[in-house]
């Protein structure tokens, strides 16, 4: 990988931006600037067959006046004629626009928090030669593990992200870091049957992958997804993973806690600081400073300093999340909660590492209190919920039936129906098996009364 | 322009032995609203210009991105895809063929009624804000509502070492409408979406009150709206179902490099899976709709795709590299979103071709079931589990529509599904959406109503 903007750089070109629009005429002004080198390998139909590299950088310049707010971007940084047009029409849109009486001003310095394992030089130091290596031992386990499954999708990237940012009220700072990610996705065949997808990936801040276990993992789960059958519709156990629960989360329960859609009414969560919400032994944390969290940077996307937000504690909800904007609506602080997509977008409120505390019992523990109940892999259909009422209805796939402690066969095109904030009272058990997800980080967890259509 | 990219073939060909090279260079501009109530969060437009070059040598892919025009650079980044290349081939098993077309030149121009490109901010605004207001003094138990507005023009300008130059303007209007109503507890949510490659003109027939009041209406509704029951029931589909069930259920199997994957569709091709009424077609040449283009992002012209004629599989959609695979003509279907991204194969318009049934005959003999008329999201599965998630329902009972549903989904199997399609309507409609498969893609999707001898319904808890 080759570093094309240095720190130096990136931080001259942000805070050049903020004084040009000062002197232009705007009233405060934020400057971005973001850069993201990736190198992949991807395996397509049990084979690698592409490589790829991706340099994506730019700046996002956002002006203030008179209470209105423009923005815009450019990924043309080598003419300082282009960032001077780019930041005339983040003006010129702040006075086409509309003043809103909410806004009090971007956010003042404060110290930025330290961060650790979100760097890793021998990340940045891999070479495309080094991520075939890694997908082919992947692909090749994979087939050694079981002929019937076949690797369909898949591949080991490697990402270097930085960003800077400069504002009028004298914030700039500078964070970098490093992902890590590989996955394999398969589908196992036999007779007439097709599985539905099952994947493994491993995916950090640190040079920590293990591709013989995700080749292994990815076909242990296609094989066992084979001969399925229909369950019976019926309320029962059901025990989530991470993945189920992570697409389950991001479309119901994230967004009830945001700021925004609470002060907006889209939150059933309005009104419930420091009530109950969730069974007593449930406990999660939005945290931003998470050791090795794939959402840790030491700022968030407006230069506020990331941290760790208790938001339910023992059942108790104690905090939603905020950015700079609807914090100062209410007059509070911002909790470092403001996401950017790099440079292209103006912020917007997003949970960091969303942190599910485990519980004591081995997976194996959950599941063998459980007399009959399913056990979810994945779900389909996760962002056909609605967002407001938190209520879901989806396709469970993979998932297996629980009889009697003992996963006994999988199943075939069952349905999950429920809500999520009952989902959240009617947790009874977490697994001691935490996993990081992308921002969930999260142990299995069981759910008691959760209605199953099936045939 | 096209010298620049001339050179840049030219280095993967003569100094890495390149046995197909391709440069796509784009210069677009983005005009980008959101409003949350009547509130306009901010005014964004930017500038994104880039290349996405990719090569194949030894067999294998190499694809390289940036976000630059510079001749210099762009000769030093297809080097480093050629290299990407390179490395990619180490271990290739059976090597990455294209089935041959014709070398095209070719310059495309839009000509809109209203180009975006000379719309003001201040007009914009005004149209955005318009929906806004719509919906919220339709009803005061309307909480909330969130418009997005984005418009995207610019050029495209493809080369590729087999003699094809295609220079083509893009255009895309787009805007998404959210609605959340509350009363007693209940929330209910609703959403639409306006999308065109004609012009802003789209919005002459989709007024922002029109579809303002659509959006508003449903959220309103939904409050008196009940939980359907779960289980399998007999339905009608309407045709914003119809076409996104044709789209995630049977479409994305029937994505060649989704077929090749191991879909359900495999070794379906000839074969009779959906019973005789059921014909589907991608076209990606509806002029003005949201997933119409004249050339794919491979220098492919589009076309009118026959997927599904009678009843039985008659073609999939393809790129070159799985139409030489399965020796089959190329369909145009090869799409990237920006420079950032490699083509891959989307869909385009994608619908069921209409027959002969009123709505009211396609109710009539049903005792009870569903009436599905609008969707929110939908998932399929290679193995052809499909989800499809409801935001506007309603009972039929005794052959006649009853009350209004809430939060329902269907799903099933696509195959046995298609088999119990018994009747097609003599309606049509198309809506326009964005389809995600790692990248983005504009589409439509629709058909007329259908009937369902038996889908399974998601119930609530």
């Amino acid at each position: 990988m080759v570093v094309a903007l240095k720190q130096e750089e990136m931080q001259s070109l942000a805070e050049k931006a903020v004084n040009l629009a000062q002197r232009k005429g705007a009233d405060e002004t934020e400057a971005f600037v973001y850069q993201d080198l990736t190198i992949n390998v991807i395996i397509k139909q049990g084979q690698i067959a592409r490589g790829s590299k991706v340099i994506d950088r730019g700046i996002g310049v956002r002006i203030i006046v008179n209470n209105a707010i423009g923005f815009s971007y450019t990924n043309t940084l080598e003419s300082e004629a282009v960032i001077e047009e780019t930041i005339l029409r983040a003006l010129n849109s702040a006075k086409a626009s509309k003043p809103d009486e909410d806004w009090h001003g971007l956010p003042t310095k404060k110290t930025f928090s330290s961060v650790e394992d979100t760097y890793d030089n021998r990340i940045v130091e891999l070479h495309s030669e080094d991520l075939v290596n890694i997908a082919s031992t992947m692909l090749d386990t994979a087939e050694k593990t079981d002929k019937r499954a076949f690797s369909i999708d898949g591949g080991a990237g490697a990402s270097y992200l930085c960003n800077a940012i400069a504002n009028s009220n004298g914030v700039e700072g500078f964070d970098h870091g490093t992902i890590i990610e590989c996955s394999l996705a398969t589908i196992a065949k036999e007779e007439n049957e097709v599985t539905p997808v099952c994947f493994e990936f491993n995916m950090d801040r640190q040079y920590i992958v293990n591709p013989e276990w995700i080749g292994t993992e990815a076909v242990r789960l296609a094989i066992s997804a084979l001969k399925a059958k229909r369950t019976k519709t019926k309320t029962m156990n059901v025990v989530f993973t991470q993945f189920a629960l992570q697409e389950l989360l991001h479309y119901t329960l994230i967004n009830a806690v945001k700021s925004d859609y609470v002060q907006r009414n889209q939150s059933a969560f309005k009104g419930k600081i420091g009530k109950n919400v969730a069974s007593e032994i449930v406990t999660i944390y939005d945290d931003g400073l998470l050791k090795g969290g794939i959402r840790t940077w030491k700022f968030d996307g407006e230069g506020v300093p990331q941290q760790k937000t208790p938001i339910i504690e023992k059942g108790v909800l104690r905090n939603f999340i905020y950015d700079n904007y609807t914090a100062k609506k209410e007059g509070k602080e911002s909790t470092g909660n403001a996401s950017r997509a790099g440079y292209l977008s103006t912020p917007n409120v997003e949970a960091t590492n969303f942190h599910i505390m485990p519980g004591k019992k081995s997976p194996e523990e959950l599941i063998s209190g459980v007399k009959e109940g399913l056990l979810v892999y994945y779900l389909q259909g996760a962002h056909s919920s609605n967002p407001a009422s938190g209520d879901f209805s989806v396709v469970a796939a993979p998932a297996w039936k629980i009889e009697n402690g003992e996963v006994a066969y999988a199943t075939k095109g069952a349905m999950l129906a429920g809500n999520i904030f009952q989902v959240l009272t009617n947790i009874s058990e977490l697994a001691n098996n935490e996993r990081k997800i992308g921002a969930l980080v999260a142990p299995w967890i069981l759910v008691e009364n959760v209605k199953v259509i099936g045939k | 322009m096209k010298d620049i990219l001339r050179k840049a073939t030219d280095v993967a060909v003569q100094k890495f032995g390149a046995e197909y090279a391709e440069i796509r260079a784009q210069k677009l501009f983005k005009t980008m609203l959101t409003l949350k109530e009547e509130r306009v969060e901010a005014t964004k437009q930017g500038i994104e210009n880039g290349a996405a070059l990719r090569v194949l040598v030894n067999g294998a892919w190499g694809f390289a991105s940036v976000g630059t025009l510079d001749a210099e650079t762009l000769i030093n980044t297809i080097s480093d895809a050629c290299k990407m290349a390179k490395a990619a081939s180490s271990r290739l098993k059976r090597r990455i063929k294209l089935v041959e077309t014709e070398a095209i030149e070719d310059k495309v121009l839009m000509t809109p009624k209203k180009d975006p490109s000379k719309i003001s901010i201040k007009d914009k605004i005004n149209t955005t804000l318009t929906m806004s207001k719509t919906i919220l003094d339709y009803d005061s138990r309307i909480k909330s509502c969130t418009v997005d507005y984005l418009d995207l023009t610019g050029t495209s300008y493809f080369m590729n070492s087999e003699g094809c130059y295609i220079e083509q303007d893009k255009l895309y209007i787009w805007s998404r409408l959210l609605a959340t109503a509350t009363q007693a507890g209940i929330f209910t949510f609703s959403r639409e979406e306006v999308g065109s490659t004609a012009g802003y003109e789209v919005f002459d027939i989709e007024t922002p009150e029109i579809v303002g009041e659509r959006v508003a209406k449903r959220a309103v509704e939904q409050l008196k709206a009940k939980p359907p029951k779960g289980g399998a029931f007999p339905a009608v589909l309407g045709p914003n179902v119809v076409g996104v069930f044709v789209h995630e259920a049977f479409g994305h199997l029937a994505e060649a490099d989704l077929t090749l994957s191991g879909s359900v569709l495999l070794d379906k091709l000839g074969k009779k899976i959906a019973s005789d009424v059921v014909t589907f077609y991608d076209d990606g040449s509806i002029e003005g709709a949201f997933g119409s283009f004249k050339y794919d992002d491979e220098g492919v012209p589009t076309q009118k795709t026959l997927l599904v004629k009678n009843g039985v599989v008659v073609g999939l959609m393809h790129n070159r590299e799985t139409a030489q695979k399965l020796y089959a003509k190329p369909t145009g279907n090869a799409r990237a979103e920006d420079f950032r991204f490699e083509p891959i194969i989307r869909m385009r318009n994608t619908f069921m071709e209409p027959k002969d049934h009123s709505f009211e005959e396609l109710v009539e003999d049903i005792k009870f079931g569903y009436y599905f008329k609008s969707f929110r999201g939908g998932q399929a599965n290679l193995d052809g589990t499909f989800q499809v998630g409801i935001q506007e329902a309603y009972e039929i009972v005794n052959g006649e529509l009853g009350e209004p549903i809430r939060n329902a989904s269907i799903s099933g199997n696509t195959l046995e599904t298609l088999l119990k399609v018994d009747a097609v309507g003599k309606d049509f409609e198309l809506w326009p959406g964005r389809c995600g498969k790692g990248q983005t893609a504009f589409i439509t999707d629709g058909g007329p109503h259908i009937r369902v001898k038996e889908v399974l319904v998601g119930g609530s808890a």
